[in-house]
């Protein structure tokens, strides 16, 4: 689970699909999808957003749907 | 000629489109800054140049996507100039690939190979342009390198390279893609191709642009075909999917071929991130950031330089003019109307000239700096609890300037009910023309405090935006779905140059309506305080203007402003802001070697002025505001309901300020 990891670690994404549609499909505009790696920035305080990189591009997304993103650690 | 400038967001389309056009068109660091269409001419004439919202793919998510999709299908223009963000290959691509698809001659733009370099991409250009099929030249927006050669290389009419089909999608696809063509034959002048990916993709848009040319039944049975073929051939993938990663595989061995990648150091921006997107420090970083802002507008700065413009133009300048006026021999009335309507009006606004100034200042360096985006992450997890989310925070923040961008800047949000939400609430961002109304007031009024008390109008505007968030969003605008995906560009240093431009840009549209608006308005607002029921000259107790604010004044009364002069200039700020403050210069028209500030005692008690202020705050959207809000929303209903909310949220709070107030034994 992507929520579970920390600033400055590692991982894979290994599956995407129950993330919703709309999130989804913008994180596929963004490049990040099923086989990328990324690298989680920071955390923010009281359940909110995580910042992560993935080829030198960071992008927020939200807490609960980080959570939703099964990814493999590295 | 006329060419279309497409790419990623945040690429620096509108930074070679000021450069090539020489215009000065809106430019930050975030992605989503251009939301409409802008036409330029090239500065050497060789034709237009029409600027377009940045798009991810062309198949849209949000408004201003829309409007790039919405271009595609409808208008007519002869070249693509497609630019690409030369550290972000391999997913600019895609959009490139889909360009490509469309058909149109089309040239790349490689920006940002400054950026590239320093993180170490090396790109062979020849063999990307080979590979591509298109020409391609390097350029670096933001210092106008290499824009030369793209101006010779589009004005050069005849293109050179061969085109091919970039991406074979397999037999199933092609053989849909064929059929299509067939059913499209003759109906159409787009690119058959092109339109039968688009809509296989999902795009909305073109779904809808070819059920008016063919059968809709027959469109049904051809998709269906294909999505259930490549559902059972390749392992259960959907169609748009499919797609995606069938270009993905062409961009990566595009890539592999003429990309190198060398290990570079740390970037700083990653150095800045762990600070101000620090767990702890984000929020408080923000906070203090703002304070510093409000000190420097109202207080250690700003301030000062107001003063020095107010003694210069109540003094050697209302002298010049008088003697001016005393030579020509002007009458007593043209004397009355330019000392006590014009020059007070006009004057009244111009002296805030310097505060207004420095407030762009910091919005342009909070917008081209990349922290933009980093405060709506910081701000997200506040917004989701009122039902919006941190994406919204830009338009407020860009409100702080002037309420009629921040509205257009709600078109990047994705949800049409986070979006309007937004665009309902951003008159509430306390703006610029609002400034002039505080400075005043707090000189007068709370000398010690002045930055305190300013911030705590604006924090109270952020405040009351977010419960009525909260309101409104589990009332009227229920809905469960809420999108948050942001894209965090890297920090760039600003530019002075480019700083000050943007500054200038913003604040001459305060100067240009001090010179025409509030002039034309002084006039009128100086004829209605002179003449009255009883004839010209009057006291200004019995004049027109009198009697059209003595109408409010009894409704005003427990807010502690009960006077027609208050009613007067609140009638005038629905027009424009900026005119409340000219209008109090008209009716309190102060006798030389006195000022504003010290005749205002007699007419307001802190409390009131205090009260007067969170009134001017909250009460309604000026005249600009409420066209844009109508022009967004196209809806006269919620159009009239931002006017309404806002009339009685004002009226609430500045009654509990005042009545709340005195309770507590306030004065
Ligand atoms: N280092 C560097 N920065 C650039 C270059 N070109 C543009 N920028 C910066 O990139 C940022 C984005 O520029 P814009 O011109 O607003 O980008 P845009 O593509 O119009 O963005 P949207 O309208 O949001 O799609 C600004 O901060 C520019 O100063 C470049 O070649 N090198
Ligand atoms: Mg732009």
């Amino acid at each position: 689970m992507f929520g579970h990891l920390k600033a400055g670690e590692k991982a894979k994404i290994i599956n995407i699909s129950h993330v919703g549609h709309l999130v989804k499909r913008r994180l596929l505009d963004l490049g990040i999808t099923e086989g990328t790696e990324v690298c989680v920035k920071c955390v923010m305080p009281f359940g909110g957003p995580i910042m992560i990189e993935s080829c030198g591009q960071c992008v927020g997304i939200r807490r609960k749907e980080a959570d939703c993103i099964e990814v493999e650690r590295l | 000629m006329e060419v279309a400038l497409i790419g990623n967001p945040n690429t620096g389309k509108t930074s070679l489109f000021n450069n090539l056009t020489g215009s000065y068109e809106y430019v930050g660091n975030w992605s989503g800054v251009t939301v409409e269409k802008k036409v330029g001419l090239f500065k050497n004439n060789i034709g237009k140049l029409i600027d377009l919202p940045g798009v991810y793919t062309l198949n849209p998510l949000s408004k201003d996507e829309g409007v790039v999709t919405s271009f595609f299908l409808n208008e007519k223009f002869d070249r693509l100039l497609n630019i690409l963000d030369a550290s972000q290959l391999e997913r600019n691509l895609h959009l490139t690939l889909q360009l490509l698809e469309y058909g149109k001659p089309a040239l790349i733009g490689l920006n940002m190979v400054d950026v590239a370099a320093s993180r170490g991409i090396n790109i062979d250009i020849d063999k990307f342009s080979h590979l591509v099929g298109v020409k391609v030249v390097p350029v670096v927006a933001r210092s106008g390198k290499g824009c030369d050669q793209l101006v010779n290389v589009i004005s050069d009419e005849k293109e050179t390279l061969e085109r091919k089909i970039l991406v074979y999608y397999g037999k199933d696809v092609e053989d849909t893609i064929l059929l299509t063509a067939g059913e499209l034959e003759g109906k159409t002048n787009h690119s058959p191709r092109w339109l039968a990916l688009q809509w296989f993709e999902g795009n909305k848009y073109v779904e809808e642009y070819l059920r008016t040319i063919i059968n809709p039944q027959k469109m049904e049975a051809l998709l269906n075909d294909v999505t259930e073929k490549v559902k059972v051939k390749e392992g259960g993938k959907s169609l748009p999917h499919f797609i995606y990663l069938k270009r993905k595989m062409v961009i990566e061995n595009i890539l592999t071929e003429s990309v190198s990648k060398k290990k570079a150091g740390t970037p700083l921006t990653e150095k800045i991130d762990s600070l101000v997107t620090n767990r702890y420090l984000g929020m408080p970083i923000f906070l203090a950031l703002m304070y510093v802002m409000f000190m420097l507008t109202f207080d250690w700065l700003g301030t000062p330089l107001a003063d020095l413009l107010d003694k210069l133009l109540t003094g050697p300048v209302t002298n010049a003019i008088e003697k001016s006026l005393s030579v020509v021999g002007a009458s007593p009335f043209i004397h009355d109307l330019i000392i006590q309507g014009l020059v007070a009006g006009v004057g009244g606004v111009l002296v805030f000239v310097p505060q207004i100034f420095i407030l762009f200042f910091f919005i342009s360096l909070l917008e081209d700096s990349g922290y933009m985006a980093r405060v709506a992450l910081v701000m997200d997890r506040i917004m989701e609890s009122v039902g919006l989310n941190g994406k919204a925070f830009i338009p407020m923040m860009i409100g702080f300037g002037c309420n009629v961008p921040g509205i257009m800047a709600a078109r990047t949000i994705e949800t049409p009910r986070e979006r309007l939400l937004t665009i309902l609430l951003t008159p509430l961002m306390s703006c610029s023309a609002r400034l002039p109304v505080y400075a005043l007031f707090v000189g007068a009024f709370f000398q010690g405090q002045k930055a305190l008390v300013v911030l705590s109008l604006y924090v109270l505007g952020i405040v009351v935006a977010l419960i009525l968030a909260k309101v409104f969003s589990s009332t009227i605008l229920k809905s469960e779905t809420s999108l948050f995906v942001i894209e965090l560009p890297p920090y760039r240093l600003p530019q002075f140059q480019a700083l000050r431009r943007s500054t200038w840009d913003k604040g001459k549209g305060f100067v240009r309506k001090a010179g025409t608006f509030i002039f034309a308005g002084s006039v009128f607002i100086w004829v209605l305080s002179y003449a009255g029921p009883g004839g010209l000259k009057v006291d200004m107790d019995h004049s027109f203007l009198a009697a059209i604010g003595g109408v409010l004044a009894p409704l005003l009364a427990p807010l502690g402003f009960g006077t027609w002069q208050a009613g007067a200039s609140l009638l005038t700020g629905f027009l424009a802001k900026e005119s409340i403050i000219s209008t109090m210069n008209i009716i309190y028209f102060v006798p030389k070697g006195e000022n504003l500030q010290g005749l205002l005692s007699n007419y307001y008690t802190p409390l009131a002025a205090y009260s007067f202020m969170v009134f001017i705050l909250l009460y309604i959207p000026c005249l600009a505001t409420t066209a844009t809000i109508y022009k967004e929303t196209s809806s006269k209903k919620w159009t009239a309901f931002s006017i309404l909310y806002a009339l009685a949220i004002a009226y609430l709070l500045a009654g509990i300020v005042y009545q709340g107030g005195k309770m507590f034994g306030l004065v």
